[in-house]
């Protein structure tokens, strides 16, 4: 059973509980963690002070001198019942311009020779497809994506890198992420987006949220650098685009085939103070329906 | 402009206020002072809002001047202090002139002391908080660690007189802590001997750990199947449990999520604690429910409110 009959719910501590919707990693019991997550601040649910969507659970902070356990988890008990992924705003579909190989996909051809594909194929099937973000998170900004072609799926590096320059976009598994703070990785890094998934000096310094759709798009080293030289002065505005509205992805079916009209999108909207993160574009775009 | 400068900032020095709250979602973790007690209690001896600014400052202090007359306060690691050479206390406030050095000194006992001075420090918010997040490079001064010959602005101060904490609530950093601790989320996946090896102990601090989370040798808490699970929120105080069944108390600076099964999450109410335990030292784990957790907590913000005389 993909999704479990009834949540489970496993205390963390006297200020959190994590709400387990499902055993497996699905975009079905994701949208169901997206859509509680959702409800929830929809409610404004007294003493929740923060919450936390991964594959299959959403962690949530209280107050405990506000709500109590017991008076919680039922409550979010009967939210679980009536989170259905329908009630989710629109996914935004947001464009990631990646240069693949050289210098910055410094193991394209490592990959390529590894998969017995041409550099080029790799970079162009990686390219074609429709990538769904479970959740962000790890370090600030880090995707958690599925969608990858099966045609990529590769062992992890044997020895990690020490170190990955931010914007990397990497492939380890059947997984796709791209690299949002300098750190560590066993991934390879087939190409760099010059868009900053993190950028602490942005008023808005996350660029994708959970249940956002991601496309990279083929750009070349000279679009790059300008690319970075507008993102390093403050006045590129990332490409994202308004989906079609949610529906549920029966299982088995290939992930990111949700949305497909593509529409002039709406310029990142910075989140207002006290505004959860995460929340300041969707609900722009909704109202702009 | 009132300013406070640093004239030595110690090996790691920073801003921090109660904390960025609501940004775990998208990975940037609340940061804000490990002990949360001894920072409310430092603010309110000067007379400030407990979510005002001060600097936290691990194992050895800084050594700051102060360009006006301030109330400060100094409470958490047992550090020597001394304005302008002469020994002055902690836990309890005092007057600074225009001009008086204070200098902080290595901590005897506990390991993050704090600073607190009147009308706040003043650095530009960041998502709202002035708390320093090094790691990510944000909120604070320039999202880093202080460094000698920077001026951190002051808040306005209102007018406040001296005041200190009771004896009683003074806490004894030499003490080898019992830590509450509330069992899961993923306690299913040890044997019950590792859980009792667990609860048992003793944990000594190893010296890698920091703001993120602390490290602990100690007994090794058995796995029952494999240390991997599918990657979920790490919760304030969560204990993960790693390849050779030793934990690590994720803290304020955590990473949101993971991919490591936690045996037992420390109560919110003794994080504080755990951040005063010196490498070498060593902690236990001491099992309690949720429910009388709550009612730790509940007494503990009672005996806060009457710390003060």
């Amino acid at each position: 059973m993909a999704i479990y009959p009834e949540p489970r719910f496993l205390p963390c501590g006297d200020v959190a509980v994590s709400v387990e919707l499902g055993e497996e990693i699905s975009r079905e019991v994701n949208a169901r963690v997206l859509a509680l997550e959702y409800l929830i601040g929809q409610t404004a649910l007294a003493g929740v002070t923060e919450t936390v969507p991964t594959f299959r659970a959403l962690l949530v902070y209280y107050d405990p001198l506000v709500a109590g356990y017991e008076a919680l988890c039922a409550t979010l008990g009967s939210l679980v019942a009536q989170a259905r992924p329908e009630l989710l705003p629109p996914a935004r579909i947001v464009e990631l311009p990646c240069c693949y190989g050289g210098e910055l996909g410094f193991e394209l051809d490592a990959a390529a020779a590894k998969l017995g594909l041409p550099p080029d194929e790799v970079a162009r099937l990686h390219a074609s497809a429709d990538y769904y973000v479970f959740f962000v998170g790890f370090t600030p900004g880090l995707p958690y994506m599925t969608g990858m072609p099966e045609r990529l799926t590769i062992p992890r590096l044997e020895t990690p890198r020490t170190n990955t320059p931010p914007g990397s976009v990497g492939i380890g598994g059947t997984q796709c992420s791209v690299y949002s703070v300098e750190s560590p990785g066993g991934f390879w890094v087939l190409g760099r987006t010059p868009l900053r998934l993190y950028d602490p000096a942005a008023p808005d310094p996350i660029l994708l949220r959970a249940g956002d759709h991601v496309r990279f798009r083929l750009i070349a080293h000279a679009e790059f650098d300008a690319i970075a030289a507008q993102v390093a002065a403050g006045t590129y505005r990332p490409r994202i685009e308004q989906g079609e509205p949610r529906r549920v992805a029966r299982r088995g079916e290939r992930a990111g085939e949700a949305s497909e009209r593509i529409e002039q999108g709406e310029p990142r909207r910075v989140a207002r103070r006290g505004e959860r993160a995460g929340e300041a574009s969707e609900r722009s775009e909704e109202g702009s329906r | 402009m009132s300013r406070l400068v640093i004239r030595d900032a110690g090996p790691f020095t920073t801003v921090q206020d109660l904390g960025r709250p609501g940004y775990l979602r998208v990975g940037i973790p609340p940061s804000g002072p490990m002990d949360r007690e001894a920072f409310i209690l430092a603010n309110r001896l000067v007379g400030n809002a407990d979510g005002a600014a001060a600097l936290e400052s691990t194992f050895s202090g800084p050594r700051v001047e102060f360009s006006d007359e301030r109330l400060v306060a100094i409470t958490g690691a047992d550090m020597p202090v001394t304005l302008d050479g002469a020994a002055a206390p902690r836990w309890e406030s005092f007057r600074v002139r225009a001009g008086g050095v204070l200098r902080l000194g290595a901590a005897r006992w506990g390991v993050r002391c704090y600073l607190a001075v009147s009308g706040g420090i003043d650095t530009p918010p960041a998502l709202g908080s002035r708390a320093t997040y090094v790691r990510g490079q944000l909120g604070g001064l320039g999202g880093r660690t202080l460094q000698k010959g920077d001026a951190l602005p002051l808040g306005r101060a209102g007018a406040s007189r001296p005041a200190r904490v009771t004896r009683e609530r003074v806490p004894d950093y030499t003490i080898e802590p019992d830590v509450r601790v509330v069992l899961g989320p993923q306690d299913d996946r040890f044997t019950p001997a590792g859980i009792a090896a667990f609860l048992e102990g003793p944990y000594e601090m190893l010296p890698q750990s920091d703001r993120m989370g602390a490290r602990f040798r100690g007994p090794r808490i058995e796995h029952a199947r494999g240390h991997d699970i599918v990657s979920d929120g790490v919760a304030l105080g969560g204990i993960q449990v790693i390849g050779e069944g030793q934990p690590i108390v994720l803290l304020v600076d955590r990473q949101s999520t993971g991919g490591y099964t936690k045996s037992a999450t420390v109560c919110s109410f003794d994080i504080g604690r755990v951040g005063q335990v010196k490498p070498g030292q060593r902690l236990r784990f001491r099992r309690v429910t949720v429910g009388e957790a709550h009612a730790i907590l509940r007494s503990r913000r009672q005996e806060l409110d009457t710390a003060i005389e």
